[in-house]
C-alpha cells in the first residue's frame, strides 16, 4: 500500500500545491489534504498555538492537528527559506517545522526539506550535489565528477535541478532512485507552471485550485461595474473562512476583482522601481509592487489592502503605501486587518461603504 | 552637519565618543521617556514593533533639537529590522521635516563593510584619526557592559536598596565624559569596588535568572521597564545575554559565537530566522544546562522570530524542567502590571528551590 503524505491548507498551499501534489504522486505517495478551514480547526489552532502569532499561523497549526486526527504517515511542512535570490520569506516560514514540532505532540514524521533559493553561488550548489551524493552512496569525486558535467548543460536547467535536489530528498523517503524523483519533479514544475498561467488569465489561487484539480467553475456574468484591486497574502485572503470570503462578497457587490498573483513579473517589477530600496521579502515585495503599479496605471476604481492581526511584515508594507496612496490621492485605498474574530457584518459595512465611495467617485468624474 | 542616531542601550554614548573623535557635530537624542514613545506610536504602524516606534520618537525629538542628518543602520532580512529606515524617512518627511537620512547597508552584515560603508560618507576624515576614535570608542563600550554585567549580580546582595543604582548612574556618567583609556579602566574598578563594599546581603537559597529576547528589548531600559532593576530588587541575581560589545565582536568575527548558538538550539531549530530568535532559543538551552532557575524572555509585540522562539522555548522549558516565562512588551506603560508577574515568577521559583532542599 502506498504512504499518505498530508499537507495543511494553508500558509503556501495557496501557492505550490500543484508542485507538491505532482510531485508526491510522482514518487508513488497518496496526498491528503487538510480540510477546508472550519470553526473547528481555527479553534484547534488558536488553542494549540502561541497566543502572538498570526492568523495564518493559527489556522496552520489546526490544520495539521486536522492531518494528524486523519492518520496520515507523514506531514509535509517544508522550511521555506527562500523562493527566488536574494529574497526572503517572512520568518515564521523559516522556522515553521520547528514551531510546528514544538507545538503538537505525538505528530507522524514530518517531512521538513529546505526550500532555499537564496544563494545562487556554485559553491552552495556543489556542497547541495555533494550532499544528496552521499545520501545515495557515491563518493565525493563521483558527485564532483556528476556535478560539473551537470554545469555544462543550460544555465536554466541548472536552477530547475538545483530545487530538484532538495526533493530528491524528500523521493529517497518513499524509496524512489534518482531518476525517478527527477522525473516527478520536472512533472511537478510543469504542473505549477500550468497552475500559474490559470492565475494569469485572471484568475484567483483558490479559483486556479479548482479548475487544475479538473473541477468546473461557475461561468460567472460579467456585469461588473467596478474594478477592485485586493491585495494581499494568498494564505489570507484565499481561506474563505478567515478572510470571511471577501473576494466572493466583493464580487456579489459588483466588483471585478484582481490579485497581485494575477499580474506578470515585470508588472510588479515596474511598481517596485519606484522605491529607493528592494524589499527583501520576496511576498511583500510583490505587495508593494502590485499596490504601486495599480496607483501608476490608475486601472482600478479602488485598492484594498488585506492583512492579518500583528503581521509583522506588513506593518513596513501598509504604512509605505498607505503614505504614498495619501500622497498621490489619485485612487481610493482601504487596509481591512483579519483576526480570529468572525463577526461578518464589520467586513460588510466596512465594503459596502468603500464600493459606495467608489460608485461616488465614478458619478462625479462622469458629471 | 549635526548628526543623530536612535537610542539603544549605551550605543548614544558609543556613537558620541565615535563622531566626535573625527570631528563631527552631533545632536544626542533626548533619552527616551514616555513622551518619545507617544510621539512614536502616534506617527507609525501600530504593528510596527516597539523599537520600531521608540525609533521614530527619538529622531522627531532629536530633529526638533536642530539636527539634520540621521544615521541609521538597514539590512537584509529577514528581520524587519532591515526595511525601518526607508520606512522613518517616509514618515518623517511626511511630517514636514527638512533632514538628510544615511542609511547604512552592510552588504554581508559584517563590521568591516559598516565602518567602510560609512567612512564613505565623510570624506574629509583621515583614516587613521577615524580608527583611533573607533578603538577608544569600543573601549568603553566595553567596559559599560563589563560595569553593567557586574551590576546585575551585586546588585541582588545590596545593604541598601537603590544605592547601587545611584553609583552605577553616577559612574556612567563619569565614564561618557571620559578622554583616555587609562581614565575609562580607572572608573570601571572605581565603581566596581564601592559596588561591592555595599553588597554584603547572603540568603540560603540565592536564584539566577537569564534575561533572553530581542536585542533592542534587552538593552534598552525605558522599553523594559528595567526589568533587570525589579529583579535585582527582588533578590535575584540576573544573567542578561545580550550586550552591545558581543554584538559586535560577533558580527566582526562571525564565526564562533553563532556556531555555538547553532550547536545549543541543535533539535529545537535549525537555522537562524532573523532577529534573535535563533539566539532566543540557543540561550534558553544554554542557561537551562547551567542549571539556572529561571529563564524570562522579553519581546516587542507582534515580533516574528521571536513569537517562534516563544513556542519553542515552551517546549524547552518542558524538556528541560526550567520554568520560563514569556513578556511581551508594547506602548502600554503600566508597570504594575509587569511587577506582579515578576514577583509572581520569583515566588514560584523559590518554592521549587525549597521543594528540593526539603
Amino acid at each position: 500500500m502506498s504512504k499518505t503524505v498530508g499537507i495543511p491548507k494553508g500558509l503556501l498551499y495557496y501557492d505550490f500545491y500543484p508542485m507538491w501534489k505532482t510531485f508526491f504522486e510522482g514518487v508513488g505517495a497518496k496526498v491528503v489534504v487538510s480540510q477546508d478551514t472550519n470553526k473547528k480547526i481555527l479553534d484547534e489552532g488558536v488553542k494549540n498555538c502561541v497566543e502572538d502569532a498570526c492568523l495564518p499561523v493559527k489556522t496552520y497549526v489546526g490544520h495539521v492537528i486536522n492531518l494528524k486526527e486523519k492518520d496520515v504517515d507523514y506531514i509535509f511542512i517544508p522550511r521555506i527559506v527562500s523562493v527566488e535570490r536574494k529574497k526572503y520569506l517572512c520568518s515564521k516560514f523559516l522556522g515553521l517545522p520547528d514551531f510546528i514540532k514544538s507545538l503538537i505532540g505525538d505528530l507522524p514524521p514530518i517531512i521538513d526539506i529546505e526550500i532555499n533559493y537564496y544563494k545562487n553561488n556554485d559553491k552552495f550548489t556543489q556542497n547541495e550535489f555533494i550532499k544528496v551524493g552521499r545520501m545515495f552512496g557515491k563518493t565525493k569525486d563521483q558527485s564532483l565528477k556528476a556535478y560539473f558535467k551537470a554545469t555544462h548543460q543550460q544555465k536554466k536547467f541548472e536552477s530547475l535541478l538545483k530545487e530538484g535536489l532538495t526533493n530528491l530528498e524528500v523521493g529517497r523517503m518513499f524509496g524512489k532512485t534518482k531518476d525517478q524523483s527527477l522525473k516527478a519533479y520536472f512533472k511537478a514544475t510543469h504542473q505549477q507552471k500550468k497552475f500559474e498561467s490559470l492565475l494569469k488569465e485572471g484568475l484567483t489561487n483558490l479559483e486556479a485550485l479548482k479548475v487544475w484539480e479538473g473541477k468546473n467553475l461557475v461561468k460567472e456574468e460579467s456585469n461588473y461595474d467596478l474594478k477592485i484591486a485586493v491585495i494581499a497574502h494568498p494564505y489570507d485572503i484565499m481561506d474563505e473562512y478567515i478572510s470571511m470570503g471577501i473576494i466572493e462578497k466583493l464580487k456579489n457587490m459588483g466588483a471585478q476583482v484582481y490579485t497581485m498573483e494575477m499580474l506578470e513579473r515585470d508588472l510588479i517589477l515596474e511598481g517596485v522601481s519606484m522605491l529607493s530600496k528592494e524589499m527583501f521579502w520576496n511576498y511583500e515585495r510583490d505587495i508593494l509592487g502590485a499596490g504601486l503599479y495599480f496607483l501608476k496605471q490608475k486601472n482600478v476604481d479602488g485598492v484594498i489592502m488585506v492583512s492579518a492581526f500583528g503581521c509583522g511584515p506588513n506593518s513596513m508594507t501598509e504604512e509605505l503605501l498607505e503614505r504614498i496612496y495619501k500622497r498621490e490621492k489619485e485612487v481610493p485605498f482601504m487596509l481591512i486587518t483579519i483576526d480570529e474574530h468572525s463577526g461578518e457584518a464589520g467586513i460588510m459595512t466596512r465594503l459596502e461603504a468603500f464600493t459606495d465611495l467608489l460608485r461616488f467617485n465614478k458619478k462625479a468624474v462622469m458629471v | 552637519m549635526k548628526i543623530t542616531y536612535p537610542h539603544m542601550g549605551s550605543l548614544n554614548m558609543i556613537l558620541k565618543t565615535m563622531f566626535e573623535g573625527i570631528g563631527v557635530e552631533v545632536i544626542d537624542p533626548p533619552p527616551s521617556t514616555n513622551k518619545t514613545l507617544t510621539l512614536g506610536v502616534r506617527n507609525s504602524h501600530e504593528f510596527a514593533c516597539l523599537p520600531f516606534k521608540i525609533n521614530v520618537g527619538n529622531f522627531i525629538e532629536a530633529l526638533d533639537k536642530g539636527a539634520d542628518t540621521i544615521i541609521m543602520l538597514g539590512g537584509i532580512g529577514p528581520c524587519r529590522f532591515g526595511y525601518y529606515g526607508q520606512v522613518q524617512r517616509e514618515i518623517l518627511k511626511d511630517l514636514g521635516y527638512d533632514f538628510k537620512m544615511i542609511i547604512v547597508d552592510p552588504p554581508h552584515g559584517r563590521l568591516i563593510d559598516f565602518l567602510k560603508e560609512l567612512a564613505s560618507y565623510f570624506p574629509n576624515v583621515d583614516g587613521k584619526t577615524a580608527l583611533k576614535s573607533f578603538v577608544f570608542a569600543v573601549k568603553k563600550m566595553i567596559a559599560a557592559d563589563k560595569l553593567e554585567k557586574f551590576l546585575l549580580k551585586y546588585r541582588a546582595h545590596e545593604d541598601n536598596p537603590g544605592v547601587t543604582t545611584k553609583i552605577y548612574e553616577e559612574y556612567m556618567k563619569k565614564l561618557e565624559k571620559a578622554q583616555n583609556g587609562k581614565e575609562v579602566d580607572k572608573i570601571v574598578s572605581e565603581a566596581m569596588k564601592k559596588i561591592k563594599e555595599n553588597a554584603n546581603v547572603r540568603r540560603k537559597i540565592q536564584l539566577k535568572v537569564a534575561l533572553v529576547g530581542e536585542i533592542y528589548m534587552l538593552l534598552e531600559p525605558f522599553t523594559n521597564m528595567d526589568i533587570s532593576k525589579s529583579l535585582n530588587e527582588l533578590g535575584v541575581e540576573v544573567t542578561k545575554t545580550e550586550y552591545l560589545s558581543d554584538y559586535l565582536i560577533n558580527s566582526a568575527f562571525k564565526l564562533p559565537q553563532r556556531m555555538e548558538f547553532k550547536k545549543n538550539a541543535r533539535g529545537y531549530l535549525e537555522r537562524d530566522i532573523g532577529g534573535h530568535g535563533l539566539n532566543t532559543v540557543a540561550n534558553t538551552v544554554k542557561y537551562a544546562k547551567l542549571n539556572y532557575d529561571g529563564v524570562i524572555h522579553i519581546l516587542p509585540f507582534t515580533c516574528t522570530p521571536e513569537i517562534v522562539a516563544q513556542g519553542i522555548i515552551a517546549k524547552i522549558s518542558r524538556d528541560y524542567n526550567i520554568p520560563v516565562m514569556s513578556l511581551v512588551y508594547d506602548e502600554n506603560t503600566g508597570q504594575a502590571g509587569y511587577q506582579t508577574r515578576l514577583e509572581a515568577f520569583v515566588d514560584l521559583l523559590y518554592r521549587k528551590r525549597m521543594e528540593v532542599v526539603c
